[in-house]
């Protein structure tokens, strides 16, 4: 900030003046005294003209941006160099504090005894205070005093207070600030958004570092994880894109989980018949191909497209982020509904079709008789055709290339398995699968046999989510249904 | 072709959708920063336009698939989609289940288990035989007639033909016809690879205990002189095991020729080539010897012995009375704890006797048609909390 002033001199004053400057720049002893007392000479008398001022302005959409953060369940924290007075009135224009807050300070601490007992001061006030916000305010020096000695009662503070503004920050009490919380008993995860050369350290701390790309240079783009050019690109970018990857990776890994406990299970469960000798009951080329034929592209392009909310949706509602807080979807609740599932369906296959041959009765209408491969199979095929029609359960969003997919994943096992074995193949040593898959599928019982299975086993699944649907929606859920 | 158009983003243009000017992302993230970093660059915050051609564009194309735009349907398993279909499976479910289990309740099926580990059984002397072959007689009553084919199986208990080393126990290409393997038979037929210096023909575990019991079946009509009835021993094979999978080596005039240089398996009486008198039933593809090579899928199976086929529509094919079994008790299950018997069973288009699948379909068709009733009537009480409930 500057003020602009003036003043006519006349030549004798001019003379004067210059004189006495000459005579003080050119002193040998107490040049700056001197000068000092010239320029006091000098400045006097002056009208004023005005004062000019720098606006940095805020960016786009700043306010919004950290408004729709803090409902998703986000808490944000500012920290910057900027001096004390700087960094509250830009934290107050951009929405990070309100106006309805109380703002606690921990600045200016000269001692750790001081800063103790401030410290203490303010976990008191915000105890007895619970209606109202609070906000923190806290600059470099006594930062570093209270992170010596005191960081669980400063931590402590901090988590009651729903902002947090540390001013005066060097680039490493950043860094230091963000491994605070990581470290801090909740194991929080951590997103450090900056634009400059001093944000990187802390850019690189963090879990997730974002820089934007923009007058200050590309020095924290170049060193973060994702970089943007706006600020307010955060938003799509978490609330968007980073919901939907969520989404895809957590669903993702619990099906794959769910896909291998329903393809081994029923082995498992067949040893307990064949006297626990090893023996296979499916053939060793289906062994292979399960995952990485007939069971892998229907979850390869769901983890690439699948939006299980309209991306607009998302972006204009940030609480639905908060259903996927604290890692819900791959959470102990959820990592065992799937694998309990996955026993269930393998439980299904194994013993449907085990009581489907009872004490072995023929299931053709010739009444000859099936082997221990054509059992095999039966199995096999049951279980293939649930898994993918699990994956066309869970998927929201069908693309052309979802349905080429996953109804192209069925037809190609049979396609394949009629084409293996159809006929004998020379270079290989055991045809056991020779014929046995067109045979299966000339009995009738089978037939039957594998609807009914598949829809008892898709059926459970179906029950579970319409009720939850309707007995307790999540948000996503709602969103869902306002949006058709 | 359309020219794909090439955006030039270089300084003084118009931002993009994306905001600023887009990457000119300084070259490698980590490593080389001092290769292209340009001072010049920060400061003006994008590259010059050069006086040529167009700068290289890392844009991503804006295409549907690319930019996640692509068309979809997108369906909600919400009760209203998913009530008709519990109340739909609910329908065709059970006149299914009810078909299938009056058709399984049709078929008449009798087992005679003839053991003989019981010491008031007919067969029990045959366990520990002082002749060999051993015979025996089981008497049996049918107490209703068996109209149609009639299928004659023999079941085998405690036989874990699923034994993992018993079912690799095998070679197909010797059984396929294959001289080189017929002479040098597979390792994995190991023990029962080689005797007396010989390879064996057909080798393995699986061959090796072949089936050999004889079983007849006599019918004690008015007068006090029992008919037989006759067994039809083709058709009982796979007709692709019989014709293709199973051949007999080629050569010589004689099937004995054929199996020249080879030796029976250890535990058969007769070599192969003496299986059967007919020559299409004989030698590897006698389909006895078929059907003991598909090996059954648990310990407690049955395999297809003969067939009684239908006389004409007047008569039933075994009309109720009393009947004869007779046994020439050859094959030794006691030491294993195993059991014998015979199974006397019609068949139906979907197979022989379990009531399973029709008590199966008919139960998850009424449990699909009572969640159908619970959910409407759910969906009733909760139609309104869940068309006012908001996000909160």
């Amino acid at each position: 900030t500057l003020c602009m002033a003036y003043k006519h001199l006349t030549s004798k004053e001019y003379e004067e003046i210059d004189r006495r400057l000459f005579e003080a720049r050119t002193a040998l002893q107490q040049r700056e005294e001197k000068l000092a007392h010239v320029f006091q000479f000098i400045e006097k008398d002056l009208i004023l003209l005005g004062a000019t001022a720098v606006e940095d302005r805020l960016q786009d959409r700043v306010r919004e941006t950290i408004e729709a953060l803090r409902m998703a369940g986000i808490k944000v924290w500012v920290l910057t160099g900027d001096k004390h007075e700087t960094a509250v009135s830009v934290s107050l224009s951009c929405g990070h504090f309100h106006r309805t807050m109380n703002i606690l300070e921990l600045v200016n601490q000269k001692s750790d005894g001081e800063c103790a007992e401030q410290l203490r001061q303010l976990a008191r006030r915000i105890k007895e205070d619970h209606v109202i916000q609070h906000g923190l305010v806290v600059d470099g020096t006594s930062l570093s005093l209270a992170l010596r000695e005191h960081e669980k009662l400063f931590m402590e503070v901090c988590r009651n207070c729903s902002a947090v503004l540390c001013c005066r920050m060097a680039p490493l009490q950043k860094a230091k600030v963000i491994r605070l919380i990581k470290i801090s008993p909740e194991k929080p995860i951590t997103l450090a958004v900056g634009d400059g050369a001093n944000d990187v350290s802390m850019i690189q701390e963090a879990h997730v570092g974002i820089g934007i790309m923009g007058k200050e240079g590309r020095q924290a783009a170049r060193n973060s994880d994702y970089a943007i050019a706006r600020f307010k690109f955060l938003s799509k970018l978490l609330f968007v894109h980073g919901h939907f990857y969520y989404i895809r990776i957590a669903t993702l890994v619990q099906y794959f989980f769910y896909k291998n406990v329903c393809f081994i299970t029923p082995q498992f469960l067949y040893q307990f018949y064949c006297l626990f000798s090893q023996q296979t009951l499916y053939d060793s080329v289906y062994l292979t191909l399960y995952n990485i034929c007939f069971t892998s592209l229907p979850i390869l392009i769901y983890s690439l497209l699948e939006q299980h909310i309209d991306p607009h949706v998302l972006q204009s509602k940030p609480t639905l982020y908060r259903d996927i807080s604290k890692n819900r979807q791959l959470s102990i609740k959820t990592f065992l509904y799937w694998t309990i599932l996955g026993f269930s369906h393998a439980f299904i296959f194994f013993f449907g079709s085990y009581f489907l041959i009872g004490k072995d009765i023929s299931l053709l209408g010739n009444g000859q008789m099936f082997g221990n491969w054509t059992f095999g199979t039966l199995v096999f095929t049951v279980m293939v055709i649930t898994v993918t029609v699990k994956m066309a359960l869970e998927t929201h969003f069908w693309t052309w290339i979802n349905h080429l997919v996953t109804w192209g994943s069925i037809i190609f096992y049979f396609i394949f398995s009629l084409f293996y074995g159809g006929i004998l193949w020379p270079f290989l040593g055991s045809q056991n699968m020779y014929f046995v898959f067109i045979q299966l599928l000339s009995s009738g019982s089978a037939w039957f046999a594998i609807i009914l299975m598949v829809v008892t086993c898709l059926f459970l699944d179906i029950v579970k989510k319409v009720f939850d649907r309707q007995l307790h929606p999540t948000n996503t859920e709602k969103a869902q249904l306002t949006e058709t | 072709r359309r020219r794909r158009r090439l955006r030039v983003f270089c300084q003084g243009q118009q931002a993009g959708p994306l905001g600023g000017p887009p990457a000119r992302r300084g070259a490698a993230p980590w490593g080389s920063m001092a290769m292209n970093y340009n001072a010049k660059d920060e400061v003006d915050g994008g590259p010059q336009c050069p006086p040529g051609g167009p700068a290289k564009n890392r844009r991503p194309d804006n295409t549907a698939f690319k930019q996640q735009r692509l068309p979809a349907w997108q369906p909600i398993l919400t009760a209203g989609t998913v009530l008709p279909t519990f109340f739909i499976i609910g329908l065709i479910f059970i006149p299914i289940g009810i078909g299938i289990f009056v058709t399984s309740n049709n078929i008449r099926e009798i087992e005679i288990d003839y053991t003989g580990t019981d010491p008031s059984s007919p067969c029990n002397k045959c366990l520990s035989p002082n002749a060999t072959p051993c015979y025996c007689t089981i008497n049996f009553t049918l107490e209703q007639s068996f109209e149609g084919n009639v299928f004659m199986y023999y079941g085998l208990s405690n036989f874990y033909q699923n034994h993992r080393r018993y079912v690799k126990s095998r070679d197909d290409s010797q059984l396929n016809g294959d001289s080189s393997a017929l002479l040098n038979p597979s390792k994995e037929c190991e023990p029962y690879r080689r005797n007396e210096d010989k390879p064996i023909a057909p080798c393995g575990a699986i061959a090796n205990s072949m089936f050999n019991d004889t079983l007849e079946l006599f019918l004690v009509g008015n007068e006090s002189y029992p008919t037989p009835i006759p067994l039809k021993k083709k058709g009982i094979a796979w007709w692709t095991d019989k014709n293709v999978k199973f051949r007999n080596p080629s050569g010589g005039e004689s099937l004995k020729e054929r199996f020249k240089g080879t030796t029976k398996p250890v535990n058969w009486v007769k070599p192969v080539y003496m299986l059967d008198s007919e020559p299409d039933n004989n030698g590897f593809i006698n389909e006895d010897f078929i059907v003991w090579m598909r090996t059954a899928a648990l310990p407690t199976f049955r395999k297809l012995y003969r067939l009684i086929e239908r006389k004409s529509d007047l008569h039933p094919t075994l009309p109720a009375g009393r009947y004869y079994l007779n046994i020439t008790y050859n094959y030794p299950v006691h030491s294993f704890d195993g059991r014998k018997r015979m199974i006397l069973s019609t068949i139906s288009w979907m197979g022989g006797k379990n009531p399973f699948l029709g008590i199966a379909y008919i139960a998850i068709g009424s449990i699909s048609f009572l969640l159908g009733v619970v959910l409407l009537v759910i969906n009733h009480k909760y139609r309104n909390s869940s068309n006012t409930a908001d996000i909160t």
